[in-house]
């Protein structure tokens, strides 16, 4: 009894674990209704706003609008975050994988391209599709074969052609490394939760973006090259009494008060220090602009602010608001850095610029930008040319801003925002300032995202709208108890008691396997589902085997005890080989696959455990228990 | 309750007639793989597939003739699930040069339509992609807008240092589905799921489901031999093989017969034969354990003596848990709904030529194999 006792407490060690791994999981569940409570009027407002739009089509705006909710909103993202993970086959989303089109590159960078060289690079990209060689080492070995050297056209005259062919392997490194930085600048501005960008061999990016429910949000994503823009940054001067007639709107002063406005922009100081005394409600109140986007140096100097990053929503609000566009000029823009700074709370601000809307210079004119170390200073620092055109326009431009800044903004967001110190008339500039060579990296990507936009080709692209998904995890879910009900329902009519025990340690598997889905933060795909479904039937199989054989031994004339102890002990030869091949073709099958298939394989694995575990562990239990008890075993 | 109670039939005495049934059903799978083909999905082939919801039912043949209209040959249309929902396949990569001509007057009607008069000029144009330079970067910037919202793909160029290009893309799902919202004004649909796959990850795929299905079977064979003997490894092999080839013959011979069901080789049907391999040999160690156990027991008996016991006693286990498990694949059939079911089609008939082998085949094949090779098997 005691060792019985030790073994039980096992099992409600387990289930209690699994309960508490699930638990976000049902919370969740729980907020996910909650949420869908929440909107169900809106559904019948869209539909009065806009009767054009189709039911379907309202139905992936709310699943859009109710993922948003669960993932922002802080009191249900904890629960989201914790939860099992779904597969994008369940909550939508899109799978993606691209690959940097080396043969464009390579005819971009080539030196005066001709035709034979056109002709060399046309026969290796025709040998590509059947080789896994790489083009640059197909188009080296063929430059040889002709006797031409890859100096004609790459790199300097001295290199030989060993150095100019690893140069050229780099430079496809850095297209897929500016490919994937390009992409997470616009997966992070479109909010994806939980994106996953990541490189696969060479030259391949896989991109997951979960939860995009809108088709149109994701092309946005994809659609063609980055956009490298040089905007010029408003001064304080000009900045900050716009930022006070926008706050001022807001506050529902009305253009009558816009003299005592006026007086406030003169001494915005004395009003920052009042306004100190003010409560924060209260300040909200007054200033719902300056409340959200707190000014950077409150002496004024310099219009930047802090956006805490759930309250980015309310600027773009605020900026909608009919007052407000009264007051802001159409030819200025709010835009954010890349990169938001935390405070010591782990809350996310974004450091928000005014500056011109239309760009003063584009990315194309960047012949080559490089990250350095100062020499002399040891400062990280990012040289940058640009081409006759550019150079022109970049010399006049900064001629008339010096001590201004100059954002560099790629897709909309400002990676650098660099004072300008003096005329630039050769179109060479340095930009200094960045924190690190890290930093001073990164901005040498974006600028040469400009010089040379990553030929990027989609290899594979699948989408899953929300309401597939939807669909399927209800299907999911009503396949996996009927398919509990029948097979519990079978092994019960066919082994009787014994059968029911089966039954309870299906339950246990179920739990078990869900419970180390969570614990590793794995993900659930449709596939995974049907490997749980089909795990109800496999599992059963070690119970099979020992009722079969208790039943054979009871034949032999065994009492109960001898029997319920030879089955188990003589079963589990049988057992342990037989699922150890189901294993191993799983874990092939695991290595093989990619997303769907590998969370079937997963969930099949998993099952295998888990099953072992409660037929072996928890039926036993239940049969020593009995026998102990001095109760009659029944095998059916 | 007890169905198979001291059974006593000599399967491997009847051998032949199996070898017969699986010889014929192999040999008819073949045929039919020749005459009919392997009926790849976009996952091994390449190229388009998108699932459409309408809000009405639409009729198939109806939604069939609309796309052939489009001319642009080879695109399959077949009911998804319910009768709202479509799914349209093409194998095409990318739009056919004579349709082209059609999309780029589509693209000047919309650029017409909002600037009329407006100077341009195409600047670049490949089968994919074309692009058309504008005379300054605000009217850029509007049409970009303008043909994206049309339901192009556009994108401002980058190369263009006067930043009053853009680039329209050119894909065959766009085109499909621009063309059907149409056509379709009063009956809208949605995208359920959209999947494009280009002909090297096709290629790719296939060679790695090849090599994962013989990767598994040498494992097997290994992990046999090392825990039974190496004549028992080559009869469950042999088994595995027969089951793979029947069970691809039989859904190759299935496809398009029966109705609804869509049974073409994807990704998740090869994660079906690798499940069925796993399963298929769960159940054949089961029955060689017992025949180990015997061989132990019972060493005057022969070989086969030995196997026939153990086939015997072990039938209502096989029986019982193929059963269990079959309830559950036919769970899948009915409720898991029509992205599972091919997956689970296949594991339907892999299941049942699972059990079979494993009772009728596999140890057949190894007391074959045995015999030939006049080895004492002892443990």
């Amino acid at each position: 009894m005691k060792e019985l006792r030790f073994r039980i407490i096992m099992i409600a060690g387990a289930i209690a674990l699994c309960l508490y791994l699930l638990y976000p999981t049902y919370k969740d569940y729980q907020n996910n209704k909650e949420v869908t409570a929440q909107l169900e009027g809106l559904q019948q407002s869209i539909k009065k706003s806009s009767p054009s739009l189709a039911n379907a089509q309202i139905k992936d705006i709310i699943a859009s609008k109710k993922d948003s909710i669960l993932t922002n909103n802080p009191d249900y993202r904890s629960a989201r975050e914790k939860r099992i993970k779904l597969g994008l086959d369940l909550q939508g989303g899109m799978y993606l994988v691209m690959e940097v089109n080396t043969a464009k590159l390579l005819e971009k960078l080539a030196r005066d391209p001709d035709d034979q060289f056109k002709q060399a690079l046309k026969s290796s990209e025709a040998e590509l599709k059947d080789s896994d060689e790489n083009v640059v080492s197909i188009l080296a070995r063929k430059m040889k074969q002709q006797n031409i050297r890859m100096s004609r056209y790459f790199g300097s005259i001295r290199e030989d052609d060993d150095a100019i062919t690893s140069k050229l392997l780099q430079q496809e490194s850095d297209a897929v490394t500016r490919a994937i930085e390009i992409i997470s600048n616009r997966v992070n501005q479109y909010g994806v939760s939980e994106p996953s960008i990541q490189k696969q061999g060479s030259r391949r990016i896989v991109i997951e973006l979960p939860g995009i429910a809108r088709e149109e949000e994701a092309k946005r994503l994809l659609q063609g090259s980055a956009l490298l823009e040089f905007k010029l940054v408003k001064d304080a001067d000009f900045a900050i009494p716009i930022m006070n007639q926008i706050d001022q709107a807001l506050a529902g002063k009305t253009e009558k008060d816009s003299a005592s406005a006026k007086k406030d922009d003169a001494s915005k100081t004395d009003t920052t220090k009042k306004d100190q005394k003010l409560t924060d409600e209260q300040f909200a109140k007054e200033h719902p602009f300056f409340a959200v986007a707190r000014l950077l140096d409150p002496q004024g100097r310099i219009a930047d602010a802090y956006v805490k990053e759930s309250d980015k929503s309310k600027i773009n609000a605020f900026l909608e608001n009919p007052e407000v566009k009264k007051v802001v000029p159409d030819n200025i823009e709010f835009i954010y850095d890349q990169r938001p700074e935390m405070d010591p709370d782990g809350e996310k601000y974004y450091r928000m610029y005014m500056v011109n809307k239309e760009a003063s210079l584009t990315g194309g004119v960047i012949v080559d930008a490089q990250s350095n170390i100062d020499p002399t200073t040891s400062a990280p620092i990012v040289n940058m040319q640009m081409n006759t055109e550019g150079s022109r326009d970049w010399a006049q431009i900064t001629g008339s801003n010096i001590n201004k800044r100059c954002a560099i903004v790629l897709d909309g967001v400002v990676y650098s925002a660099p004072n300008i110190i003096g005329k630039i008339p050769s179109g060479n500039s340095q930009i200094t300032g960045s924190a690190n060579l890290d930093e001073a990296k990164l901005l040498e990507i974006v600028l040469k995202a400009g010089a040379l936009p990553a030929p990027i080709e989609i290899l594979e692209q699948r989408t899953v709208g929300p309401s597939l998904g939807q669909d399927s995890i209800s299907q999911g879910f009503n396949s996996a108890w009927i398919s509990y009900l029948l097979v519990a329902l079978f092994m019960a009519f066919y082994y009787k008691k014994a059968g029911t025990f089966a039954d309870l340690a299906l339950v246990l598997t179920i739990l078990l396997s869900l419970g180390v889905l969570a614990a590793f933060q794995a993900t659930l795909t449709l596939p995974g589902i049907a490997g749980i479904v089909l795990t109800m039937g496999m599992a059963v199989d070690a119970n099979v085997l020992i009722f079969e054989r208790i039943r054979e031994e009871l034949a032999t004339g065994k009492t109960p005890k001898a029997a319920v102890d030879a089955g188990f002990k003589i079963s589990f030869s049988a057992i342990f080989d037989s699922n150890i091949t189901t294993l191993l073709t799983g874990i092939i099958l695991y290595q093989f696959g990619s997303g769907p298939v590998q969370g079937f394989a997963l969930t099949l694995i998993i099952g295998i455990v888990t099953s072992l575990f409660s037929q072996l562990i928890l039926v036993r239990i239940i049969f020593d228990f009995i026998l102990a008890k001095g109760y009659k075993i029944n095998v059916g | 309750m007890r169905i198979f109670q001291n059974l006593n039939i000599d399967f491997l005495g009847k051998r032949t007639i199996f070898y017969f049934i699986s010889a014929t059903l192999i040999l008819l799978g073949f045929i039919n793989i020749l005459t009919r083909g392997l009926h790849l999905g976009i996952d091994f082939k390449g190229g388009t597939e998108i699932a459409l919801q309408f809000e009405k039912p639409v009729d198939i043949t109806q939604i069939r003739n609309d796309v052939n209209k489009l001319g642009l040959g080879g695109v399959e249309a077949k009911t998804f699930g319910s009768s709202n929902d479509i799914l349209l396949r093409t194998d095409l990569q990318e739009i056919p040069a004579n349709i082209i001509p059609k999309v780029k007057s589509k693209i000047e009607s919309i650029i017409s339509n909002t600037f009329p008069g407006l100077q341009r000029r195409i600047a670049d144009s490949t089968s994919t992609t074309i692009t058309i330079k504008f005379p300054d970067s605000r009217t850029a910037d509007i049409l970009n807008n303008k043909l994206f919202e049309a339901g192009f793909q556009t994108s401002k160029a980058i190369d263009d240092t006067a930043n009053a290009s853009v680039i329209v893309r050119l894909t065959i799902s766009d085109l499909l589905k621009e063309n059907l919202s149409a056509m379709y004004k009063s009956n809208p649909f949605i995208v359920l799921k959209e999947d494009k796959v280009g002909p090297k990850v096709g290629q790719e795929l296939k060679r790695d489901a090849v090599i994962a299905v013989m990767l598994s079977l040498v494992v097997i064979l290994i992990y046999i031999s090392f825990r039974f003997k190496f004549t028992f490894a080559i009869g469950a092999v042999a088994a595995l093989f027969h089951d793979v080839l029947i069970t691809l013959g039989l859904f190759t011979f299935l496809y398009g017969l029966i109705p609804g069901l869509n049974l073409e080789f994807s990704i998740t049907v090869v994660a079906a034969f690798l499940t069925l391999i796993g399963y298929s040999m769960n159940d054949t160690v089961v029955v060689f354990d017992r025949v180990r156990e015997h061989l132990k027991l019972h060493k005057t008996l022969s070989l086969e003596e030995n196997m026939n016991k153990a086939i015997n006693r072990t039938f209502s286990r096989t029986i019982i848990t193929g059963l269990a498990t079959l309830f559950s694949v036919i769970v899948l059939i009915i409720f898991g709904g029509e992205v599972l079911r091919g997956f689970a089609f296949a594991l339907f008939i892999g299941m049942i030529t699972g059990t079979y082998s494993s009772i009728f085949v596999a140890s057949a094949f190894v007391l074959e194999y045995a015999n030939r090779t006049h080895k004492k098997i002892e443990f």
